[in-house]
């Protein structure tokens, strides 16, 4: 059915065609800049010089390469992949328990809990950043200068939709009903927790795993203001000196990043859950 | 006040069928019931004739005129949906004054047919609340305020009534019977509940696969019921073999009765008896045992189990059943002022 | 609160109380100490510091962060919510609805280097769509739209924002009933009445809700800015520059001053957001 038409309409209406346009347009805004930077990173040709013979010249990936075996990129690279895997055992530590003992034995305080783990993204990095250097950069200068200093706070931007995630999986499975019932099986809390918990919420696990390495991968604010050498600040240095390589490797990341929320939202579509990326 | 004449309406959707060579014809003031299960085409034919399906062939006439290129806006209908379709934005009033406004009514007009649908409708409290304040049944009285305020020609109503509770359910279905009837309406009810149609409609089409079956009053369609369909679709029926005799009667359950064909002798049919046709005597050793006695009020429902007809179910009145106990031996047999039999084809 | 210490409720203590002390170590005590900062100044209360975070370079700094926030939540939630409307009104083909949806979650979250380099390569000095423009005669720089200029600025930002508004008003869309179009029809309203009476009013809490979340989204947006080196000042390049000491004296505490009153800006909108959503979910339910 057609909204925009008058319903039973037979007539043939300019709208169809407005409505493609529309879409066009919006489509190539989206798909310009990534070609845009594609052909950029992987044509050695100045776009000064490029005419429609060279189209099919200077095609190499020689760019990226170089970028990937670059010791500081190197380094960079494995401390973001240290801070993503910190960042998601600090969340899941702190949350999954809680998680699990709010929804069966305290549920009346799931909707606190909701409102506080959303409470990292009512304030924005730029402002918290400043906060930590009010307070932190004077009392314990070992902590900021520290690489490790960054992981609370992507646990912290983590938060809101690990806790999300690991309560859509436990309401999908009715936690509280199957707590009850083990339990009037005789079973222990624990044997509750690690056989029959615990195995059902590893589809909101690795969502919310995944959601925290597209977070880390993309997280710029912190990591340049506290001076820290993560992929993101790494990659706006070599930039400067290697644009193509910088370009390359910046696609790379986002179809990392990309693939990386399609799973998430692919694996919990399947299961019926409602998966929230927005305001990450 | 206006006929509704639908002439072999077809209409399918993709490859499935919603309607093969579908006619009806509605007088002035009457209220139709389409009855059928879901899937059927009901609510199809309810679009068609509202105008937001097309027929891919057939015409619909109103007052004997063509409304092939009229869209919905142009038909003068009213309609009430199942989900009631209020417009959240507005109260109960502004729902209601909606159409009055389109048709461009002068002021005064528009506030004395609010005032008269919040009476007729008994929104009194609920005229200045949102739809998300009322109850379901509130909705659904000033939807069907809303739908009766311009004076439609027909009034459609799809399942209004399915969302709702029981007991609102049945009151608010002879309200709607009611308010039909005063203010005179030709109305089209589609409906999957059978009840509900034999209660307040003039006449039931019932309908299977995109076809109507039968196009009955609802008494007519009850103890003479077209087919095997319409039969077992409306009410509880024991479907038992009717054999010719001589004299062009029919024997059934052990009584000899006519039937509108005449038979031939040894001629096998079927016969659908109701059961609060059969009557029960007690007879040891006899063909049939109880299987279940459940009171239902005025009457008692009796399950047999029969060598011969097999499940046979029986409703006698309760005064008459007091006597009976599961396991008990039976013989069923047509009550006696049973004076016809309903043939509905060879077994 | 009794029953918090009861003997079964330890293991809730157990599990709460890192948690709590977590957030309020890395989330609130931080906060805290900002806002006690902006209005204290050596141990005595003054409104002085927030009165400076809001005058002179700073409020140029404040100005053109909300002219730039408000023209990319403008234009970002009106092609968003159109987006939205559109793709609603073709049913096919399927493979377009749930492409578009997933491109979104991701898009949405691009706020960063990434995409300032995507628009490097497209209409910065060297970029493709700057070069293609010149070809013609055009020169999108002299128009404000390269990487450094306030409407390119404007039209990076819409890469993230007009995702962002289609995840947001998808299912407030989704929720426009298709009884609603046809009880208005039948009762002899017109399409555009439709629209302007029922459909209008129904989506106008939720389009103005999402308009304000992309307020705040780009009033905080700094990577993209950073990378791109705006040549004027917005709030967030400021706040760098303010903590990395690049100030003259007496202003290094300006910065818990500044950012008072931007938690201040977007709790307001944020509370609004809540408020309209409210209404929409109110009114969905019905």
């Amino acid at each position: 059915m057609d909204e925009l038409l008058s319903a039973g309409s037979r007539r043939w209406r300019p709208t169809g065609v407005v409505k493609w346009a529309f879409l066009i347009c919006v489509g190539l805004f989206f798909l310009v800049p990534m070609l845009a930077m594609a052909r950029f990173a992987f044509q050695a040709v100045p776009m000064a010089l490029l005419t429609p013979d060279k189209f099919f010249t200077g095609w190499s990936v020689s760019g990226l390469g170089a970028a990937l075996t670059d010791p500081d990129i190197l380094t960079a690279a494995k401390n973001s992949l240290m801070l993503v895997v910190l960042a998601i055992i600090l969340n899941l530590v702190l949350l999954v328990p809680l998680s699990i003992i709010t929804e069966v034995r305290n549920p009346a305080l799931r909707p606190y809990l909701t409102a506080l783990t959303l409470l990292p993204w009512v304030i924005p990095p730029i402002a918290l950043v400043v906060g930590v250097s009010a307070t932190f950069r004077a009392t314990v200068p070992w902590f900021l200068a520290s690489i490790f200093s960054l992981v609370p706070f992507y646990a912290l931007w983590a938060m809101p939709f690990t806790y999300r995630a690991l309560d859509a999986g436990l309401q999908a499975i009715n936690a509280r009903t199957l707590y009850e019932a083990a339990r009037s099986m005789g079973a222990s809390l624990g044997t509750i927790i690690f056989k029959v918990l615990l195995p059902n919420m590893r589809a909101s696990m690795v969502a919310a795993a995944a959601l925290t390495a597209a977070m880390v991968l993309g997280e710029f604010v912190f990591a340049s203001l506290l001076l820290k050498k993560t992929l993101p600040t790494e990659m706006v240095i070599y930039q400067r000196s290697d644009p193509r390589g910088g370009l390359g490797l910046a696609l790379l990341v986002m179809i990392l990043t990309a693939l990386a929320i399609g799973l998430v939202v692919r694996t919990l579509r399947k299961r019926g859950l409602n998966v929230q990326t927005t305001g990450m | 006040m206006a006929t509704v004449e639908l002439i072999g309406i077809r209409k399918a959707f993709g490859p499935s069928v919603a309607l093969e060579d579908f006619s009806l014809s509605i007088n002035s003031g009457e209220l139709v019931c389409l009855l059928g299960p879901s899937g059927c085409g009901k609510t199809t034919a309810l679009r068609i004739l509202a105008g937001f399906e097309r027929p891919d062939g057939g015409s619909v006439e109103v007052d004997g005129r063509d409304l092939a290129d009229d869209p919905p806006e142009k038909r003068q209908f009213g309609m009430v949906f199942q989900d009631y379709s209020l417009f959240p934005n507005m109260t109960a009033r502004q729902n209601i004054d909606f159409g009055l406004k389109v048709q461009k009514r002068p002021a005064a007009e528009r506030a004395t047919i609010i005032e008269r649908m919040i009476e007729v409708t008994g929104l009194q409290e609920q005229v200045d609340k949102y739809p998300h304040q009322m109850s379901g049944g509130q909705k659904q009285r000033v939807a069907l305020a809303r739908a009766i305020a311009t004076s439609p020609k027909v009034l459609l109503l799809d399942e209004p009534l399915s969302a709702l509770d029981a007991k609102v359910r049945e009151t608010l279905r002879d309200e709607i019977r009611r308010l039909q009837l005063e203010i005179g309406v030709t109305t089209v009810f589609v409906t999957h509940d059978q009840h509900e149609a034999l209660a307040i409609a003039d006449r039931v089409g019932v309908m299977s696969n995109g076809r109507l079956e039968q196009l009955a009053p609802p008494q007519e369609l009850y103890e003479n019921p077209a087919n095997e369909f319409v039969a077992s679709f409306i009410g509880t029926v024991n479907k038992l073999p009717a054999v010719g005799t001589d004299d062009g009667r029919w024997q059934v359950l052990g009584r000899s009765v006519p039937a509108s064909v005449t038979s031939s002798a040894g001629e096998a049919n079927t016969a659908a008896v109701r059961p609060e046709q059969i009557a029960l005597d007690p007879v040891p050793g006899g063909p049939a045992h109880v299987v279940s006695v459940s009171f239902l009020g005025p009457m008692t429902r009796v399950i047999l189990q029969d060598d011969e007809l097999g499940r046979v179910v029986a409703d006698i009145i309760s005064a008459d059943a007091t006597g009976l106990v599961p396991g008990q031996d039976v013989r069923a047999r047509l009550r006696d002022d049973v004076s016809e039999a309903v043939l509905i084809g060879p077994r | 609160m009794r029953s918090l210490f009861r003997r079964d409720n330890r293991l809730g203590l157990l599990v709460a109380l890192p948690f709590a002390a977590f957030v309020g170590l890395f989330l609130v005590y931080p906060m805290v100490v900002v806002i006690y900062k902006s209005v204290m100044s050596d141990g005595t209360f003054s409104l002085d510091a927030l009165g400076r975070a809001v005058s002179g370079p700073y409020r140029t700094g404040f100005i053109n962060s909300i002219a730039l926030s408000f023209w990319s939540a403008l234009i970002g939630g009106v092609i968003g919510l159109l987006l939205a409307l559109t793709m609603k009104s073709l049913a096919r083909p399927r493979w377009l609805h749930s492409s578009l949806d997933a491109w979104s979650s991701v898009a949405s979250q691009l706020g960063g280097i990434i995409l300032a380099f995507a628009f490097i390569a497209t209409i910065g000095a060297q970029g493709a769509v700057t070069k293609v423009f010149m070809n013609f005669g055009i020169d999108l720089k002299s128009m404000g739209v390269s990487t450094t200029g306030f409407w390119g600025l404007v039209v990076v930002y819409l890469y993230f924002q007009i995702p962002l508004m289609f995840l947001v008003m998808m299912p407030a869309v989704n929720g426009l009933k298709a009884s609603w179009r046809e009880a208005a029809a039948i009762m002899g309203a017109s399409p555009l009445r439709y629209w302007r009476t029922v459909a209008v009013p129904i989506l106008t809490p939720s389009t103005l809700g999402g308009i304000l979340l992309l307020f705040v989204n780009s009033f905080t947006a700094y990577a993209t800015a950073y990378v791109l080196n705006a040549s004027y000042p917005i709030v967030p390049l400021q706040i760098r520059f303010l903590l990395q000491g690049n100030v003259i004296t007496g202003e290094e505490d300006l910065g818990n001053a500044i950012v008072f009153w931007v938690i201040l800006l977007l709790l307001t909108s944020l509370l609004l957001v809540t408020v309209m959503q409210r209404r929409t979910l109110k009114w969905m339910s019905s």
